[in-house]
């Protein structure tokens, strides 16, 4: 019954982000089975988190990988500390066993390009999560906090709109910006208000933008203009 | 014969052996090996590994060039000019770094002859169902041995070239 509603997920690498991404799952009623190569860090893995499959074996090798119920899970995630292993799991995931997602813990962003390009659904960048949330604090602004989150090559800003922005007092369906970035939630009063086409952007609120094509600066200029 | 006659011969011949710009990641056994040889024929090599130490396989008469750097990275590569390579071979320890590196080489870098060598059978026949070129040194060495052990012929010789006896 569970199978149905949450998919079977498969997380291949058992180091830090790999245990707390599975105890976070299960917690919310996945069924997950975590792979480790290593025996002695499989065995710390299984007194804590109990319940979860844990199996030792290499995330990478195509017999093991038969073994784990592949053919059945929904996503296998990448989270190994090596970008190389996480690629070759999701490649072999993807092609042979025909997983609908994969989803790739990318350590150096240069390669987010390079998994999107050999199909990894999600490659996603803690690097760039962290130098957009950091850049976002350094730009420290009152008029426009931005909270930056940048993964897959789109960026999500969360900016807080000044008094004088051009964007106060229009509808959602003038606000054009470029490249068909879309304001995605509109925050007021610390409540989301659904961005429909009518509703008029009043002072204070805060917009979260989604954009393929702008840096945080320049979606912050944009607005704040 | 008439001079021009064997002149033009030699000049069509020297045309023939085109000159290969080539890229190895990896300077263990195998990528010094293979530097060594392409060099020795003329092309253009550049060799990366990590560890300036292993440099020392190529000797001291060694023309190519050597960059010391992580071959999965595309600054390295780009210092060790893969954006005007014909070729790229990826010959490190791991059968996955070298899968990535080759398809970085070949989807990101776009050169046109890429391959790769891999220990992991299955591995290499998978990727090479993908279209990444793959050659598998377990598979290979294996046949030779089987063949010498039961045919007594050892094909080892006409498959390593020049290099084979060192």
């Amino acid at each position: 019954m569970n199978q149905r509603t949450t998919p079977y997920v498969i997380v291949i690498g058992g180091g830090k982000v790999g245990y707390h991404l599975a105890r976070h799952l299960l917690d919310r009623g996945y069924e997950v089975t975590l792979v480790e190569k290593d025996r002695v860090r499989a065995q710390w893995l299984s007194h804590q988190l109990g319940s979860c499959s844990i199996m030792v074996g290499d995330g990478d090798e195509m017999a093991f990988l038969a073994t784990t119920g592949i053919e059945r899970a929904g996503v296998v995630v990448g989270a190994t500390g090596d970008d190389e292993d996480n690629l070759v799991a999701c490649q072999l995931a993807k092609r042979k066993f025909s997983v609908p997602r994969t989803i790739a813990r990318v350590n150096d962003p240069e390669n987010v390009r390079l998994f999107k390009a050999l199909g990894i659904d999600v490659p996603v960048s803690a690097t760039e999560l962290l130098m957009g949330l950091i850049e976002a604090e350094l730009s420290g602004s009152d008029a426009v906090k931005g909270v930056a989150v940048k993964a897959c090559g789109a960026t999500l800003v969360d900016v807080a709109l000044p008094e004088l922005s051009s964007l106060v007092g229009r509808r959602v369906a003038d606000v054009h910006l470029p490249g068909g970035d879309l304001v995605v939630c509109i925050v007021r009063d610390g409540l989301p208000v659904v961005p429909q086409a009518d509703v008029v952007i009043q002072p204070g609120d805060e917009l979260i933008i989604y954009s393929t094509t702008l840096d945080v600066e320049s979606v912050r200029e944009l607005v704040t203009n | 014969m008439h001079p021009l006659g064997t002149c033009h011969c030699g000049a069509r011949k020297a045309r023939r052996i085109q000159i290969m710009r080539v890229v190895i990641v990896g300077c263990g056994r195998v990528g010094s090996l293979l530097a060594l040889r392409l060099a020795g024929e003329g092309h253009t090599v550049c060799v990366i590994d990590e560890k300036p130490s292993s440099f020392e396989r190529l000797g001291d008469d060694f023309n190519g060039e050597m960059v010391v750097g992580n071959g999965l990275e595309g600054a390295t590569l780009r210092r060790a000019g893969i954006e005007k390579a014909d070729c790229f071979a990826a010959v490190m320890p791991g059968d996955n770094r070298n899968l990535m590196a080759a398809q970085l080489a070949r989807e990101i870098f776009k050169v046109k002859r890429v391959i790769t060598r891999i220990y992991d059978p299955i591995r290499a026949a998978v990727y090479r169902e993908m279209g990444v070129e793959t050659i598998c040194s377990t598979v290979i060495g294996a046949g030779l041995i089987h063949d010498y052990l039961i045919d007594g012929v050892n094909r080892g010789d006409a498959v390593a070239g020049a290099g084979g006896r060192t």
